[in-house]
């Protein structure tokens, strides 16, 4: 018996289905086991993830064939520094909001669906698992769809009437966005023979003189496709109302993980599997960051009028992911590496905001902005990692918002671009505008209103906010470790 | 809706579709069709019991605990399966170069760990396909009564 480390990333895909799977049973015969073993699992994912990122910071990436057939016949998983680094973020945070979603949803959810909560959770994590892993075209879109389908079914768990109806229109829309994806992969096989990432790179550029249209279609529908899943601006409009619907600690891994595992998808796809030379001719990547820069600027105007704080940061994630298509789309080192930065620090904002907005909920009933003068002195704890998180969205230097809106500069200057500064500059005011007054209104407000009810807050819910505060405060004065690993990471896409 | 016909042509019916049901998931090796298309079948015969008769025989044949503990046991099987390889020291999902016996081509049991998969899926298949026409009454059911 000889187990590796190698082996370690297909045991996190299938480990997580498993639990996923085991979840149902152990819910209807041993109740009280069902919640350990979420947790179980996620730490278990969460330390073999840091493992993983250890080992292939030392020993470099490495490829693990399934059944053991190799491509161009097997699927491939390819754990590289942007597999590590992916897998990383989801798991830590994914544990984090699963650990204070067990509070909160049993206050929230009904108690005969909670067993199905923890089934769809897990299998949400695998499949992002596998997306990051996946080396292989259509294994990543059956991963995709199953995350397509387990958020689905997450936004529509409390089955109320929004929450139906904000998940039928995420379903209609990601399932054409999943058709988009199938058709652009089939395109690809169609003049290669190829889904292997490595092995399209490989052929492409042989072959694509010959067939332009195949080449172009494709391009088009990854782009609508992974645009449509990923929120990118146009494509957004499902976003509002399915992070606003879902229970928080769901809108907190939604907004923070899901939307980006597409845009890494995105990455993968447009960086490693087509060759650079597709973008001096098809200005497919000029499209994205005009798109992106709309999503910037339409994503912080139309989240300043919002009312609901939940809804307020679901426009402000459509903003953000603008900043990751955006350091994406540039094709420069430290441009990518901006986004990729913004993976990892926008997850651990908006999850943290998402789950502040969650404790507010929680204790008072509060949704609305206007009614939350006053409130840093109910909820001195909770308003004050709101406020790191304001402040880490707006980008004030000390918070890891500013670190990555800083790579992201100067990775647009890099290229020649300053007109992209301008645009990072003025969204910064702009979310200045929208999370500023909500902090000062909390803690300088004066109500009018008779006292609030305030609600005990629990600790796990507390402490997990705090420390994802602590993370961000951590990786806006050390970010160096990150960044040097994230060059890496760069280098061996570019 | 009670009618003789259906249900004494059902009653016959049945057995023979589960058990072609059952014959194309362990030849999925062999021949065309294989554990969704043979799970596929053995749920529809399970879904046509129950429209012959009537939702209450249905789930007494097949109840929702055990249909449960027959849809989570596939896929678990399957993913157990994979891991048993990977015990043996080869990757996840090896099937011949793990130690699986192949047997004679063309016999049953001539693909070592295909069998097991083909199998599970088969399970997973038709439970789920139970689970999903069971739900879809219920639901329905379950809402005209609320109103």
């Amino acid at each position: 018996m000889n187990l590796n480390y190698e082996h370690l990333p297909v045991i996190i895909v299938a480990l997580l289905l498993l639990a996923a799977f085991l979840e149902p049973i152990v819910y209807r015969h041993k109740k009280s086991w069902a919640a350990p073993l979420v947790i179980a699992s996620m730490a278990f994912f969460a330390l073999s993830s840091l493992y993983l990122m250890a080992a292939v910071n030392y020993h470099g990436p490495f490829n693990y064939y399934l059944g053991g057939w190799a491509p161009p016949f097997g699927i491939e998983l390819e754990i590289d520094y942007l597999a590590v680094f992916l897998l990383l973020t989801f798991s830590v945070i994914g544990l984090i909001a699963i650990v204070y979603g067990l509070q909160d949803l049993k206050h929230g959810l009904k108690d005969e669906v909670l067993g199905w909560y923890f089934t769809l959770y897990l299998l949400l994590m695998a499949s992002m698992a596998g997306i990051s892993v996946t080396n292989d075209l259509f294994n990543m879109y059956v991963f995709v769809e199953i995350s397509a389908i387990s958020a689905c079914a997450i936004i529509s768990i409390k089955e109320s009437r929004e929450c139906i109806e904000a998940s039928l229109k995420y379903l209609i829309l990601s399932t054409l966005g999943s058709g988009c994806i199938l058709l652009a992969t089939a395109m690809l096989y169609m003049i290669t023979g190829h889904l292997n990432i490595g092995y399209l790179n490989d052929v492409l550029p042989r072959v694509m003189s010959h067939y332009p249209n195949n080449i172009l279609i494709s391009l088009g529908f990854f782009v609508v496709g992974y645009g449509v899943k990923a929120a990118l601006f146009p494509l957004h409009v499902w976003l509002p109302d399915a992070h606003t619907a879902a229970p928080s600690p769901s809108s907190a891994v939604l907004s923070g993980l899901v939307i980006k595992v597409y845009a890494a998808a995105f990455l993968k796809v447009f960086l490693k599997a087509y060759p650079r030379e597709i973008f001096l001719e098809i200005p497919v990547m000029e499209i994205v960051l005009f798109l992106s820069v709309l999503a910037i600027l339409y994503g912080s105007i139309v989240a300043m009028v919002q009312e609901d704080i939940k809804k307020m940061l679901a426009y402000s994630s459509i903003a953000q992911i603008g900043y990751v298509f955006l350091g994406f789309s540039l094709m420069g080192q430290r441009a990518v590496a901006g986004g990729l930065l913004h993976i990892f620090n926008h997850a651990m904002m908006k999850s943290m905001l998402f789950l502040a907005a969650g404790i507010i909920i929680y204790s008072t009933g509060i949704r609305r902005i206007r009614d939350m003068k006053g409130l840093g002195v109910k909820l001195p704890l909770t308003m004050g990692a709101f406020t790191i998180g304001a402040l880490s969205m707006v980008g004030i230097p000390g918070t890891n918002g500013f670190i990555s809106k800083w790579q992201l500069a100067l990775g647009a200057l890099d290229l020649g671009r300053p007109i992209i500064v301008v645009v990072i500059l003025l969204s910064s005011l702009l979310n200045c505008l929208y999370y500023m007054p909500i902090v000062i209104n909390a803690f300088f407000g004066v109500k009018g209103e008779p006292e609030l009810e305030i609600g005990k807050v629990p600790g796990v819910m507390l402490y997990s906010i705090l420390f994802l505060g602590f993370g961000i405060i951590f990786f806006g004065i050390y970010p160096a470790p990150l960044l040097a690993f994230l060059q890496k990471t760069v280098t061996a896409i570019l | 809706m009670e009618d003789l016909l259906v249900r004494i042509i059902c009653r016959l019916v049945v057995p023979f579709v589960q058990l072609y049901g059952l014959y194309v998931i362990t030849h999925g090796h062999l021949s065309p069709g294989g554990g969704f298309a043979g799970g596929a079948i053995v749920g529809a015969s399970m879904i046509l019991f129950a429209l012959a008769f009537n939702l209450e025989a249905g789930s007494r044949k097949l109840s929702h605990d055990i249909s449960l503990l027959m849809e989570s046991g596939g896929a678990i099987g399957f993913i157990l399966a994979g891991f048993v390889a990977m015990l043996l020291g080869q990757n996840f999902l090896t099937n011949k170069a793990a130690g699986f016996p192949l047997g004679v081509p063309g016999n049953l049991f001539s693909s070592g760990a295909i069998f097991f998969f083909s199998v599970a899926i088969g399970f997973k298949v038709g439970s789920t396909m139970c689970t999903l026409f069971y739900n879809l009454i219920e639901g329905s059911d379950r809402h005209r009564s609320s109103e």
